[in-house]
């Protein structure tokens, strides 16, 4: 029961970096290739204060998203000027900068031997891992209810064109930098608080929790589930990291002889969705066009 | 008015348009040349989409040469692009409001109006621009345009791509919209002859370089052909 509770929570840890890289690149056009470096700089900045420096969790937290916010902020001013490729190259070489900083600065990390424990904020009993799952689920549905806001608002239509036609945008009046810079830099450091809020689930951390196979899950799952579409990053996040990690890799009932091959078995079927959905649904199995019809009476104040 | 003062800008290292000086008064102020003569870079460069690298650009006393290109709409200059000049995930109403931020009416009294100018547009107005034809497009643009109250807009080639029949359509619609509302037009355009059924003034480009600069009344087709290198 405690890993079932413990998958279903970083299940929504990942339905959250979906949902916030859904409005990056999915609303804004912003293709962030980096979603480990913030969420790993969350993690390991929550971890380093609250255990190395002896601070609350909570203002740990706190210390960290402001952290994460200036880092987004900065790095946001020097790329998001540039073309889709070059940001993307950029934001890959900020997340391999962040996991090599993890490794190399020993004196604050612990490098490759790893940091813990972190203890959850607060500790109920036996009820500790189901109450901060129900903490998690709130921040994830808050995040859920934020963006159905934002795709009715002017600014979320205002999103959409700059993500169509910046140019287009600009010459409409629209601060399109200005707008990309504070979306970017707001779900970046949401991003990094996911990252703090992991670290007490993992409890104890290692570089290689930061590799770029965390950032392929999520873009995975958002291109599966419907980059463009509100719902689109949850159930990306529930057939990839739901289905298959969870329910096929852990809980399918097979014999003793058949149980090694359910790894393989397991990215088989992956691969086979995701190349039956990139075939026959190219936009995602709730692609675009499904968001719109959904909201006729969008506010266009 | 318009003023602009022996301007140069283009590409990069590449400079397109080189020592260009005139002005605009009220009127339809039409830029003719050939292809690659700078006519859109021109109009880009008045938007302020491309950087000025010399000269400078003055509009209603106010030099704009280092304005950004966001800050135009608030002084009552409108830009519609040649080519992807809509919105295409977005529907037709949500394009005109994207539109609607400058001006002092309201959003709804701006709509009736371009949706009484161009019917078509309140017909299709829950359908994405994506799905629009060129010619509905191009009515989407100038709309939308229209929604800022603009005191000047800049139309880059709006016939490019369209049908003959529509050709003409669409310039009836845009000497409707300057003769109803009194607004400065800036056209650059291919089709000479339909340009030169309303414009008042001609520019004519050549290798980026002013070739000719008249009232239309005094053209003298001998010179525009050799513009044209005819």
């Amino acid at each position: 029961m405690a890993y079932l509770i413990f998958s279903i929570s970083l299940l929504l840890i990942y339905m959250g970096l979906a949902q916030l890289l859904h409005v990056q690149f999915g609303m804004l056009g912003i293709p962030n290739f980096g979603v480990v470096g913030f969420w790993g700089f969350g993690m390991y900045g929550v971890a380093v204060f609250n255990v190395q420096f002896g601070w609350p969790f909570l203002f740990a937290l706190v210390i960290t998203c402001l952290l994460v916010a200036i880092l987004a902020y900065g790095l946001g001013m020097l790329i998001l000027r540039l073309e889709g490729q070059a940001i993307l190259c950029a934001t890959l070489a900020f997340s391999a900068i962040v996991t090599l900083l993890v490794i190399t600065e020993k004196w604050l990390t612990f490098g490759v031997v790893g940091l813990g424990t972190i203890q959850y904020p607060v500790r109920i009993g036996a009820a500790t891992e189901i109450i901060y799952f129900m903490l998690l689920l709130l921040i994830i549905g808050s995040f859920q209810l934020a963006i159905n806001k934002l795709h009715q608002s002017r600014l979320g239509r205002l999103t959409i064109a700059i993500r169509d036609n910046e140019e287009l945008a600009a010459s409409l009046g629209k601060d399109t930098f200005k707008t990309k810079l504070i979306l970017f830099t707001l779900t970046s450091c949401l991003m990094g608080m996911l990252g703090g809020l992991s670290a007490p689930l993992n409890q104890f951390l290692t570089p290689n929790m930061l590799v770029p196979g965390v950032t392929f899950a999520v873009w995975i799952a958002l291109v599966l589930g419907g980059k463009e579409n509100t719902f689109g990053a949850m159930l990306g996040v529930f057939i990839t990291f739901g289905l298959f990690d969870i329910l096929v890799e852990t809980y399918l009932p097979v014999s003793p002889e058949y149980a090694v091959m359910v790894p393989n078995f397991k990215l088989f079927l992956y691969g086979a969705v995701l190349v039956a959905v990139l075939v026959y649904r190219p936009a995602g199995i709730l692609n675009n066009r499904q968001a719109h019809t959904r909201w006729p009476n969008a506010d266009l104040s | 008015m318009l003023n602009v003062t022996r301007l140069s800008s283009g590409y990069g290292e590449v400079n397109v348009l080189n020592d260009i000086t005139f002005s605009v008064g009220n009127e339809i102020f039409a830029v003719l040349g050939a292809n690659g003569a700078g006519k859109s870079t021109l109009l880009k460069t008045l938007a302020k989409l491309i950087p000025v690298t010399q000269g400078h650009i003055e509009w209603q006393g106010r030099d704009i040469t280092r304005a950004p290109a966001y800050s135009l709409p608030a002084q009552g200059v409108a830009y519609v692009p040649q080519e992807h000049n809509v919105f295409s995930d977005l529907s037709v109403a949500e394009n005109l409001s994207v539109g609607a931020l400058t001006g002092s009416r309201t959003r709804d009294e701006k709509l009736d109006e371009i949706y009484e100018l161009f019917p078509r547009l309140a017909d299709r107005k829950d359908q994405f621009a994506g799905s629009l034809s060129g010619g509905e497009g191009q009515m989407l643009a100038v709309s939308r345009a229209l929604m800022q109250d603009p005191s000047i807009i800049l139309l880059d080639e709006p016939s490019a791509g369209l049908s003959p029949l529509f050709v003409d359509t669409l310039f009836e619609k845009i000497s409707e919209i300057r003769q109803q509302k009194s607004v400065t037009i800036v056209l650059a355009e291919q089709n000479a002859t339909k340009t030169m059924e309303i414009a008042d003034r001609l520019l004519v480009l050549s290798l980026g370089e002013v070739h000719l600069l008249k009232p239309v009344k005094e053209l003298d087709m001998k010179q525009l052909m050799e513009a044209y290198h005819i």
